[in-house]
Formats: structure tokens, C-alpha cells, sequence
């Protein structure tokens, strides 16, 4: 982000939240009843128009009961041995079950299972368990009861509820979780909507789904095929498993199916349905899965909630795509306001990664890994699937600015739901007032027309090789889970940090941190502040509001006035005005709301690109936490040292001389604190890469600590280290590609990346390439090299003008039986060895008073034109 | 069809190719040395693993860095559609931050059909730049940065590199930023920091060595067999070009012309010339087409300079000389009069101008950068005291006159005699 800087703004609320346990914000604002739109939805194939279903549907109201359950990730710490066992629950309705992996999988569309086109079975029915060479295990048995634990929570929730109920009498509320019909709603969960009111007449949602050859549920473990989705017992198939496979497993019909054969399904028993789960059914479009948005309650009483929908792939207009998972959902940017009565259960949505992660949960996982734009019909990855994997607390970063937002109104966000609706149908109706993308007042417009209309195959398909995945991990965008060898630094800044922070003396301070680039200064603060944010989090250190700037991504110095002022509170002013405004709150200590009085935390990167000429911005930035820290100590009293603000900042600037660059009144108010990140030695780069390297097979040992060697005794920096091996890699894998194109035979053995593969990618980093230039140029040019060495070496003087070169070129000529090429000529020939800054020349329009100069050692110049075979003379000259 | 239809005809096709970069360098990129394959080795990696990268492509001018470059860019744009966004800027164009900026918001908008507004600002541009940087990685597409003069943006402080670089280094952001200069230290002008952040692939290009400049000839000149052109035509042209090709006389030429430059730029103008030089009427490639672009193309300017002076003129041009054999380093139009004079009364000619007629002249050698100022100071003054120098060396100035047809006695035995 160029400007603004990232905001971790910590509500209070939310920790005083947790100390009380009060599960829900309590926030009851006023808003005028507004009609609400009938759930939308955009499938063209919709033929029955979805209305809100306005009675209560009892066998929903049985289901609702009964799917009561954990959170998916609190079933996952349940061990897998004793699930298969215990199968008391009547509750539990879903089997456990295997899951796949995300990648790996590519099923060519083989659809359901035709459930009731069933024949009885007359051919030997034999799902032989598939020899493929990755199998993974799957399982599916009964699911273990370990739910309610959050009972209690959810039983105060209800009362508190019902209270605030009471309180706000005529208004909507909003509540952040909700016990309905017994089924435990929070925002953020993933439910299953009814589509139609009848849509659960026709049959019942069976209690366990039914193996598909013995029709029965059972208790034994049962194996999910990876195409189908249907579930076998394991003592049901062809031959018997003993256990359940490894990586993908088909069933025998769809192998039999893929081969091309009729394949004829085992008929369920007579007077038996087979019976369809809710999974079966939200895949064939009976039914609906939503996001809960948020959860209110209308004037009349009746519960409602915002939903946002989620589609199948078939419902999109790419259709299934060939990668597509069979549990495969997109999140759609469309939402509607739904009644709580068309929820039929929970439903689990979860990001890929937790995905293959999930083996047995129950049958009512997705995966949702894109977004879908249903205006744009495009696709585009979910943006917090990464951010949440790499900062482990972004998202927590969101809900709690979000919370404390809601705070303020909750009305705001329903009135912007509502604008975004009007401003799509806008678009949609009229180009005309569309806005421009590029500029903007506080957010671009336009951006959700970019998607992709297919997601590209090679994104999902793609099996990685070991040096792929080395490449991969070496990815300098990838932030390390932690950072190897700045533990000392980081300790010191988190020391300070804190020290500044949980002091009731509101104690502004500096801290100076240098040293050269890529040596992990931001990182390791980035790293520190993470840490505390958790510490915050965990309530033992006091809400701080941080705020991150780059010196280099600003337009002006004056700039960062407005940015650190927009971080702050929102706003967006001018500097002047900005610069004014910070100026009361911080020497004057002016405060507007409770938030001001956070601690300020302002981190600025590249901190010298703030001095300008007569200093006023480092000046002021460096004056403020001298200020109001004076005057409040003071007065000094306790009570109000909650309200002190102790601003904090630190300098990070490449130049160590910083402090003694600036006016003294500057540096004087730098303090004397300074980290110092010295450049990494070989040992610690060493690290730094097999720790992104771990379980990667792809390099050599020794070429690993060539490259470190070689990185510390240059400059130490981590990128290049990191940088160098990735482009190690890179031509390995390279070498690697071209042969197997060739159709030669891949040595075997040869995946890794060796010496040689290092060294090029050094030599190509380091080296300048004059020598492999000079060797290749024209033959006048090199003859006009050899002149200036000769020249050189003659007069003893690096410069040397045109006009005393030519005769020296000609002289040459004349003597090597060459003809002399004309001044003209020659003077081209030199303007062209500027132009590749092999030579340092003045502009040729100088003609014969032009100033030359080599730009090499002449060393390099002799070295690279002593052999030369086209004109062996020239050695004679060097 | 008479022939002189067909000439045309190939005239026409072989021009035609003469202007595809294209067509020139796809025979060169099949080997897996080749800058080709590797540049496309590396953007296309970087588009399947969804990684950042950043490339130099470096050598002199004219040997097809662009070319290349494109050429990649489109073989790419064919094989993943509309995953792909290409921002090209030109150094020359938008070396400043701001104007770059914009121009990068400008295209990108212009991709992805979004209204572009002028009026933003520079932390306007610079952020959308990078919205859409994360909003095109989320989407798995790429945006590919080509910028040309890449030596240009690396100059003051840097900020868009370093924006650029920097909002690389997030793990959503799917770009490749592609320089292409023809300074080999480029990378060496970068900021540090911003230098940190180069990824620093380089692929260096190369003029052609002396096998692959005879397969580009054959290449280019060698008409195909089975085009609308008559076959038998085809096949005599290809016959009587085979011939040439083989021909000592023409590698002389062609090494002779190559000597200064051997880049495939420089080629490619050369045999533009050439091929424009065919004779319709016979139908052929002869040597004497390429003999007549040889000499069209090396031309000294200088020196024709010379020859078109006038008789005054170049007495201006051998005082001022004589005035500098004399180490006199600093002269102006009045010393230069004062030695005129004295010349003139050493060898009285009947030609004798007047001060304000040699001022002309002065003045005229002056436009045509045979002679030039010293300095670029006192604009105030007159020409006649401003001090000057002569552009063109002694031995040009001598070979100058020559071969000068009318030049008078005194003249050649003045240039003699110092």
C-alpha cells in the first residue's frame, strides 16, 4: 500500500467483551423498517421464483435440532483411532469421511450417482480398489460426538438476547449469535437454506448416509469415492479393504465408467429409497448454501439474517470446469436478506487449506477457494485465504475494526449494503455515470470487473516437482512462518516497544533501526508487532493503534502528514490541514474520542526520504513524542494515565549516519536508542535458505552454502541470497524442461541443483557483462577498444579525445594492412561502445573534440580481446 | 505474368519480412540457448507458479531486444488468454514518477475496460496500481511490465521501481517487470534498496555471430516455393541468390559493412537498401545492389560537408586550423579575420571578402557544426567574440580539400605547408 499505511486498530470493546464473556455486541440502533428484497438469486435456471418461507417447517425444525455441532476445527483435534467406534449419537447424522486434497484431483465431470434409475444388479459388482501410484487414505465412519461445548455460551446468548429484545422494543437488532430452534447461528457461519418450501416434503434428510451397496448405514467405516461421492463400506467392496487407502480412491463404478463401460449400480432393496443428504442435494441445486452476514431481529420479532450466497459449479456460466472438486463451492458476491426459518442446518465452508486438512468432519464440508461475481461472471481467488495463512491475525485485524465500527452504527453498514446494490444496478443500467477507476475517494471503483471467466487450469492441475516447490518456497513475497537469526533484534525492539507501552509514564521515544537492505528490519518489526498484537489480544498488554508508512511510497515528505492522519482516524485532508490537526492532538494533546488515547505506534520505512530541505517534517514527526509526554507527566496522575498517549516511533533508514546528517535539534530529539541489523554472515543466510528449504528435496548441500558464502562476503543482503537460489533453481529446472522436450532420457539423479547451476546464477547476478560483449562486437569496435588501451598505456592518461584516437586507430590500420574505416565511421563505432557504457563518452555532436573514456579496467578490456580469431594482430596492442 | 510482376511481387514480400521482427527472429529461437526460449521460460514459469519476477534484457542496440520480447509476449498472449496484461512504458516517454504512474493507471484501465480519470493523483495511481495488482493476482492473471530504456527510470529517487518492486513482494501480487536497456551496468544504477528488490535476471543479447548472419541472409532473401509466385521464378531467383551468397565478393561486402556494426538491426537496414535497389526489369538479386547499398549506407558526412564549402568558407576553416597549430587555444571570429588578413597578404588572391561577407560564412560553418562554440556561456555576446573551435579534425579537413575540385593553389599549399 503506497499511502495507507495497514491499521490494526484494537477495539476495546472487544477485550472487555471477552472478559465478560458476553458473546455478542450489544448494539441496538435505530432504523427504520425497510422492505426487504426477496432472497435473490441469479441462476438462470431458477424456474421456481424463491420467496422467504413464512411457515415453520417442522421436519426443519427437527433437523435444526439435531445438527447441532462444533465448529469443524475443534472436531479436528479429535484423534482419528476412536472415532470409528464410538457412535452413540443419534444427533450426528453425518459420516466421517477422507478428505482429498485440493490439487490432485481432476475428475472429468462424471456426474452423481443416478440414484433412481438404479437396476438391479446382475453383473458381479467388483470396485476394485484402483492401483494408482498415489493413493490416499479416506475414511468414513461415524463421527464422533464431541460437540457442546459451546452450549452454555449459546444458552446466555439466548437470554441476553431476549433482553436486549425487551430493550430495544420496535428496532431492528443485531446480534452477533443467535440460538435458533436449538441450532446455534453466529456470524461468519455457513448454513444450508431452503430453496423451496417443499423442498423438503418429497423426503427426508436421511440421518446417515447409506453405503451403496448394502444400503445400510451402519456404524462401520465407510470410504468415500473421490468422483461420486458415494460412500461404500469397506467390508461391502470388492475385494474388502482392510483399511482405507491412501490418496484418491474411485469406486469401481465410476472406473468402470471412466473406462467407457455400462456401468449398472446395485439397486437399493425394495421399499427403500435411497436417500439423498443435504450434500447430495445443495450439489444438485435442491438447495442453498449462504455465508451469515449478520443476524438481526425484525420489529415484528421474526429473525432474520443477511446471507451471502454460495453457488455450485455447475450454476456458474463457466459450468463445471474439468479441475473443479465435486465438494467444490464459489462464494458469489450477491447477498440477500433471508428469514431464519429457511435455514435447515450448518453447513462448513472451508478455505483449501483447511480443506485437505479436513479428513473426517461429517459430511457437510465444501471447499470454497474462489469468489464469483455473478454481474461479471468471473471468478476470483478469496483474498483473506492467503492473508490469513501468512499473517496468522488479519482477519481478526478486520472483525475487530469492523466491531468497533458497528459500534458507532450499525445503520451505516445496512445504508452502504444498500448503496453497493443501487451502484451495481447503476453500472449495470448506465455507463454514463460510471466513475473513474483510477481515482478515488477512499476506495477505486470498478475493481470487481477483474476475474477471471475460467479459472486456468494450470493453476489447480498442476502437480509441483521438488524444484518447483524449492522455487516456490524461495519466493522472497513469502514470509518465512519465522525469522531465523534476528532473534536478539527482535527481542531488543519488542523490549523497547513494550516498555513504551505498558509505562503508565507515557514515555514518547525513538528507536533507530539501521542497517543494509534485506537484512529483515521491516520484517522483524512487522514480526514483533504481531507478536504483541496477540499479546493484546490475550489482554496483557494495552490496546495500541500502529501505523505503517514508507517513506519511499510517498509523493511528497509533506505527505506523510495526510497518510498518518488518514491512518489514524479515517479522514482524508490535506497535509496542511493534516499536519494542524495532528499537531493538536499530538503537542497539544487535544482528543477527540476514546480511540485517541490509544498509544500511537508509527513505524516509518526508509526514513531519510523524509528530510527535506529545512527538516520540518522529520522536525515535527521526531518533536511530537517529546511533547505531550512532558506535559502530562506533569500532571501526572493515575487515573488519567489510561488516557496519556505515548507515541512511539521508529526510524528504519539504510544509512547509518542518520543522526549525524541531521540538524542538531533533530538528532537531539532522535534519542540515542538504535537497533543495528548487521548483514547476515554465511552461517545465518545458510539457515535463512534451508529453513524455506525444509523438506524440500532440491538442492545440493554445498551449493547452498556457495551461494551464502558468496551473499555475506558481498553484501549480506537475504534477497540476493534467497534470489540465488531461486535462480539456481530456476535454470536447473530449466535444463531440466528442455531435455525432456528434446525427448532425450532425463539423467536420473540430476534434479538437483548443483554447484554449476549456483555459480551462473552468481555470475549472472554479479557480473557486469562487458566481457562477453566485447568479445562479441564488431571488429571496428574492438579495434577502437584496442586503440584506447593502446592510448592508455602511451600516454598514461585515462582520457583521451577522438581526434588523437582516431590517429592512433588509424596508425593501426595502416600498419596491419586494414583499412582505415573513416572518421565518420569510427565516430559511430565510438557513440555505439557509450551507448553500452563499455566506454564513457561525451555526445558525438562533439565530433573530433569528443572526450573518451574506458569504463572497464583495461585489464578487462585485454583479457576479452587477446584471442580474439578474426583479427589476431590486436594483441599486440593490449 | 511478366516478370517484372513477379519482382515486384517479391520485392514486396521480401520487404515485408525485412519489417517483421517476427519473422527475423522465430528461426533463431528454436535452440534452447536462445534468449527466446529462455525469456519465455521465465515469464511463463513466473505465470503457472504465480510467482514475481524481474528481468534485464541487455545489449546494444539493434540486436532485437524488443523484437524478442514481443515476440515472447505474444506466443504468451496466444497461449494464455486473457490471463495476461502487458504495461509498456518508455523510459523516454516516462522517466518521470508521476507521468509513469499514470500511464501505467491509464493501461491498466484500458485492459481491463475501466474509466480512466486524468485527474488522479500521484498516491491516487500509485495505489490503484496496486489494488489492481492484487485484484489481477486473485484472479490468477498476470500483469507484465515491459519498460523499454529501462536505464531512464532509474534515475532521482526511483519511486516507481521501487513502488513497483515493492508491491512484488506480497505473496497475491502476480507481475513481471521486464527492463529492456542497452547499458550493461543498468542494474548497477538502481537505488540499493530498490536494487535488493530486483530479482536480477539478466539475458544478454548478442549481435549474431558470422554463421547465423549467413542463415538470416538466406533466410530473409530466399523466396518459398509454394506461394502465389510463379515457381520456376522462385527457383531461378533462389538459384542466382545462392550463387551470390557464395560469392567471395559478397561476404567482403557484407563483412566489410558488418565491420562497424554487426548487429541485426543494422543488417536488416542494409539489405532494405539492397532489395530496394533490385532492377524489376531483370527480375534478380545481383551483386551490384548490394555493392550500391554499400555505398549509399557509409557515407562520411563530414567530409561531403567539406566538399560543399565554399571557396570562403574554407578559408576560414584553414586559418582557424592555422591558428590552432599555432596553439593558440582560444579564438574568436575577430582573430580568425585578423589571420585571414595575414594570409591574404602572404598569397594575394583576387578573392578578398569583406568583414561582414566572412561573417556569413562564419556564420554558416557554424550552423552546419563544422565549427562550434567552446562553451555554452555568454549567449549575450555577439557571435563575432564568442570563442570557437573546429569541429572537424586536421586530417579530415586536409583529405577535404583534396579532394576538393576547384580548390585554389594557395589553399592546398596553405593545408600543406602546417
Amino acid at each position: 500500500m503506497a499511502d495507507t499505511p495497514k491499521k490494526s486498530t484494537q477495539s476495546p470493546t472487544k477485550k472487555l467483551k471477552k472478559q465478560t464473556t458476553s458473546p455478542f455486541s450489544v448494539s441496538a440502533t435505530p432504523q427504520t423498517p425497510q422492505t426487504l428484497d426477496p432472497p435473490r438469486r441469479f441462476s438462470p435456471r431458477l424456474s421456481l421464483k424463491p420467496n422467504t418461507p413464512q411457515e415453520p417447517v417442522s421436519p426443519i425444525e427437527k433437523t435444526t435440532k439435531d445438527s447441532l455441532k462444533t465448529p469443524p476445527n475443534k472436531l479436528a483435534e479429535a484423534p482419528p483411532e476412536s472415532r470409528a467406534v464410538s457412535s452413540k449419537t443419534r444427533r450426528n447424522l453425518s459420516n466421517n469421511e477422507l478428505k482429498k486434497t485440493p490439487r490432485g484431483e481432476k475428475d472429468n465431470g462424471c456426474s452423481k450417482t443416478p440414484k433412481s434409475k438404479a437396476e438391479v444388479l446382475d453383473v458381479e459388482f467388483s470396485p476394485v480398489s484402483p492401483d494408482q501410484s498415489e493413493t490416499k487414505k479416506r475414511r468414513r465412519g461415524e463421527e464422533k460426538e464431541k460437540e457442546r461445548t459451546v452450549m452454555t455460551r449459546a444458552m446466555a446468548s439466548k437470554k441476553k438476547a431476549a433482553k436486549t429484545d425487551k430493550m430495544s422494543g420496535k428496532k431492528r437488532v443485531y446480534y452477533k449469535k443467535v440460538v435458533y430452534d436449538g441450532g446455534e447461528f453466529e456470524v461468519g457461519d455457513d448454513v444450508y437454506v431452503k430453496r423451496r418450501e417443499d423442498a423438503n416434503s418429497d423426503d427426508e434428510i436421511p440421518e446417515l448416509e447409506e453405503c451403496r451397496v448394502c444400503f445400510k448405514a451402519g456404524k462401520a467405516v465407510m470410504v468415500e469415492c473421490d468422483d461420486c461421492l458415494g460412500g461404500f463400506h469397506l467390508k461391502c467392496l470388492k475385494p474388502p479393504l482392510k483399511t482405507v487407502p491412501e490418496g484418491d480412491w474411485i469406486c469401481g463404478f465410476c472406473e468402470a465408467r471412466k473406462l467407457g463401460r455400462e456401468v449398472q449400480l446395485p439397486r437399493p432393496p425394495p421399499g427403500k429409497k435411497l436417500a439423498r443428504t443435504l450434500r447430495d442435494k445443495l450439489l444438485s441445486s435442491d438447495l442453498w448454501a449462504a455465508h451469515i452476514e449478520s443476524i438481526w431481529k425484525e420489529a415484528d420479532g421474526s429473525y432474520w439474517f443477511r446471507g451471502q450466497w454460495y453457488t455450485i459449479p455447475e450454476e456458474t456460466s463457466a459450468g463445471r470446469q474439468p479441475h473443479n472438486l465435486r465438494r467444490e463451492l464459489y462464494q458469489t458476491n450477491d447477498f440477500a436478506d433471508i428469514e431464519m426459518e429457511s435455514i435447515i442446518r450448518h453447513c462448513y465452508v472451508m478455505n483449501p487449506k483447511e480443506y485437505a486438512k479436513a479428513h473426517d468432519e461429517g459430511d457437510d464440508i465444501f471447499m470454497c477457494e474462489y469468489e464469483y461475481d455473478i454481474q461479471w461472471h468471473s471468478f476470483k481467488r478469496l483474498a483473506d485465504i492467503d492473508n490469513g495463512e501468512e499473517e496468522g491475525d488479519d482477519s481478526d485485524i478486520d472483525e475487530d475494526w469492523k466491531s468497533s465500527k458497528d459500534a458507532e452504527s450499525d445503520t451505516d453498514e445496512d445504508v452502504e449494503y444498500e448503496d453497493e446494490k443501487v451502484k451495481n444496478l447503476q453500472s449495470t443500467a448506465s455507463s454514463a455515470h460510471e466513475l473513474a477507476a483510477n481515482s478515488r475517494k477512499g476506495k477505486f471503483f470498478g475493481l470487481q470487473k477483474i476475474g477471471t471467466k475460467r479459472i486456468p487450469e494450470h493453476v489447480r492441475c498442476h502437480k509441483q516437482t521438488e524444484l518447483e516447490k524449492a522455487k516456490a518456497a524461495l519466493v522472497l513475497a513469502k514470509l518465512p512462518k519465522s525469522l531465523p537469526c534476528r532473534n536478539k533484534e527482535m527481542e531488543e525492539i519488542s523490549a523497547f516497544v513494550k516498555g513504551a507501552i505498558c509505562d503508565n509514564q507515557c514515555l514518547g521515544r525513538c528507536l533507530y533501526i539501521h542497517g543494509v537492505p534485506g537484512t529483515g528490519k521491516t520484517m522483524s518489526v512487522l514480526a514483533v508487532m504481531r507478536n504483541l498484537k496477540s499479546e493484546v489480544d490475550a489482554g496483557s498488554i494495552r490496546p495500541y493503534c500502529f501505523v505503517d508508512v514508507n517513506g519511499l511510497k510517498l509523493a511528497s515528505p509533506e505527505n506523510i502528514y495526510r497518510v498518518i492522519y488518514e491512518a489514524l482516524t479515517g479522514h482524508r485532508v490535506s497535509w496542511k490541514k493534516a499536519l494542524h490537526l495532528l499537531n493538536e492532538r499530538f503537542s497539544e494533546g487535544k482528543r477527540n474520542g476514546k480511540e485517541d488515547d490509544r498509544p500511537c505506534i508509527l513505524l516509518i520505512d526508509e526514513l531519510d526520504l523524509l528530510v527535506t530541505r529545512n527538516q520540518s517534517v522529520l522536525y515535527n514527526i521526531l518533536d511530537w513524542p517529546t511533547k505531550p509526554h512532558s506535559k502530562l507527566i506533569v500532571i501526572g496522575t493515575l487515573s488519567l494515565s489510561l488516557s496519556l498517549p505515548e507515541y512511539l516511533y521508529m526510524g528504519i533508514a539504510n544509512t547509518m549516519d542518520l543522526p549525524e546528517k541531521l540538524l542538531p535539534r533533530i538528532s537531539s530529539r532522535m534519542g540515542i536508542q538504535r537497533v543495528c541489523f548487521g548483514p547476515y554472515n554465511y552461517q545465518q543466510l545458510q539457515e535463512i535458505i534451508s529453513s524455506r528449504l525444509k523438506g524440500i528435496d532440491a538442492f545440493e548441500k554445498q551449493a547452498i552454502e556457495f551461494a551464502s558464502r558468496k551473499v555475506a562476503a558481498i553484501s549480506g543482503d537475504a534477497r540476493r541470497a534467497l534470489e540465488i537460489c531461486r535462480r539456481a533453481a530456476e535454470i536447473a529446472d530449466y535444463h531440466i524442461k528442455k531435455l525432456s522436450s528434446n525427448h532425450n532420457p532425463a539423467p536420473e539423479g540430476k534434479g538437483l541443483v548443483g554447484m554449476s547451476e549456483v555459480e551462473a546464477a552468481i555470475h549472472e547476478m554479479f557480473q557486469a557483462p562487458h566481457i562477453q560483449v566485447m568479445r562479441s562486437c564488431s571488429k571496428l569496435s574492438k579495434i577502437f577498444l584496442a586503440a584506447m588501451v593502446y592510448e592508455l598505456y602511451k600516454t598514461g592518461m585515462a582520457e583521451t579525445s577522438f581526434e588523437k584516437l582516431a590517429m592512433t586507430v588509424s596508425c593501426i590500420c595502416t600498419s596491419n594492412a586494414e583499412a582505415f574505416p573513416g572518421w565518420d565511421i569510427l565516430l559511430k563505432v565510438g557513440c555505439m561502445l557509450g551507448e553500452s557504457r563499455i566506454i564513457l563518452c561525451e555526445p558525438g555532436a562533439r565530433h573530433s573534440l569528443q572526450k573518451l573514456q574506458l569504463n572497464f579496467p583495461s585489464d578487462d578490456v585485454s583479457f576479452a580481446l587477446k584471442d580474439s580469431k578474426e583479427i589476431p594482430w590486436l594483441a599486440k596492442y593490449l | 505474368m511478366g516478370i517484372e510482376n513477379l519482382a515486384e511481387k517479391a520485392q514486396i514480400l521480401m520487404r515485408s519480412r525485412l519489417c517483421s521482427p517476427n519473422f527475423i527472429f522465430k528461426p533463431l529461437s528454436d535452440s534452447s540457448d536462445s534468449n527466446y526460449s529462455k525469456l519465455k521460460f521465465i515469464i511463463s514459469s513466473s505465470i503457472i507458479e504465480a510467482c514475481n519476477n524481474s528481468i534485464l534484457l541487455l545489449g546494444p542496440r539493434g540486436s532485437g531486444k524488443v523484437a524478442v520480447l514481443e515476440l515472447v509476449l505474444s506466443d504468451l498472449l496466444e497461449e494464455y488468454p486473457d490471463t495476461i496484461t502487458v504495461i509498456r512504458l518508455n523510459g523516454l516517454l516516462h522517466s518521470e514518477d508521476n507521468s509513469a504512474l499514470k500511464e501505467i493507471a491509464r493501461q491498466l484501465c484500458m485492459e481491463h475496460h475501466l474509466l480512466f480519470s486524468k485527474m488522479a493523483s500521484f498516491d491516487d495511481n500509485s495505489q490503484f496500481m496496486i489494488a489492481m495488482l492484487r485484484e489481477c493476482g486473485l484472479a490468477h492473471k498476470t500483469v507484465i511490465f515491459a519498460l523499454d530504456e529501462f536505464d531512464l527510470f532509474a534515475q532521482g529517487k526511483q519511486r516507481l521501481l521501487y513502488s513497483l518492486l515493492d508491491a512484488m513482494q506480497t505473496v497475491t501480487s502476480q507481475a513481471v517487470v521486464v527492463g529492456v536497456s542497452c547499458r550493461l551496468d543498468a542494474d548497477q544504477l538502481l537505488e540499493k534498496r530498490v536494487r535488493s528488490r530486483f530479482s536480477h535476471r539478466k539475458l544478454l543479447f548478442l549481435p549474431p555471430s558470422k554463421e547465423d548472419v549467413q542463415r538470416l541472409l538466406e533466410h530473409i532473401l530466399s523466396l518459398p516455393m509454394d506461394s502465389s509466385l510463379a515457381c520456376d521464378y522462385a527457383a531461378e531467383f533462389n538459384e542466382k541468390l545462392q550463387s551470390i551468397l557464395a560469392d567471395k565478393r559478397f561476404k567482403e561486402i557484407i563483412s566489410n559493412y558488418l565491420n562497424s556494426n554487426s548487429t541485426t538491426n543494422h543488417l536488416l537496414r542494409f539489405l532494405f537498401i539492397a532489395i530496394s535497389n533490385m532492377e524489376l526489369k531483370s527480375g534478380f538479386l545481383s551483386l551490384e545492389n548490394f555493392k550500391a547499398a554499400l555505398s549509399s549506407i557509409q557515407r562520411q558526412p563530414k567530409q561531403e560537408c567539406i566538399k560543399d564549402c565554399s571557396i570562403l568558407e574554407l578559408y576560414i576553416l584553414v586559418c582557424m586550423k592555422r591558428l590552432e597549430v599555432r596553439e593558440q587555444n582560444s579564438y574568436n571570429f575577430s582573430s580568425v579575420m585578423q589571420e585571414y588578413k595575414s594570409v591574404h597578404d602572404s598569397f594575394p588572391t583576387s578573392d578578398y571578402y569583406a568583414q561582414n561577407v566572412c561573417l556569413r560564412a562564419f556564420e554558416h560553418l557554424l550552423q552546419r557544426e563544422l565549427i562550434c562554440f567552446t562553451d555554452n556561456r555568454g549567449h549575450s555576446q555577439s557571435i563575432e567574440f564568442r570563442q570557437v573551435k573546429l569541429v572537424v579534425s586536421y586530417a579530415e579537413l586536409q583529405e577535404g580539400l583534396k579532394s576538393y575540385r576547384s580548390c585554389p593553389v594557395s589553399h592546398s599549399h596553405n593545408s600543406i605547408c602546417f
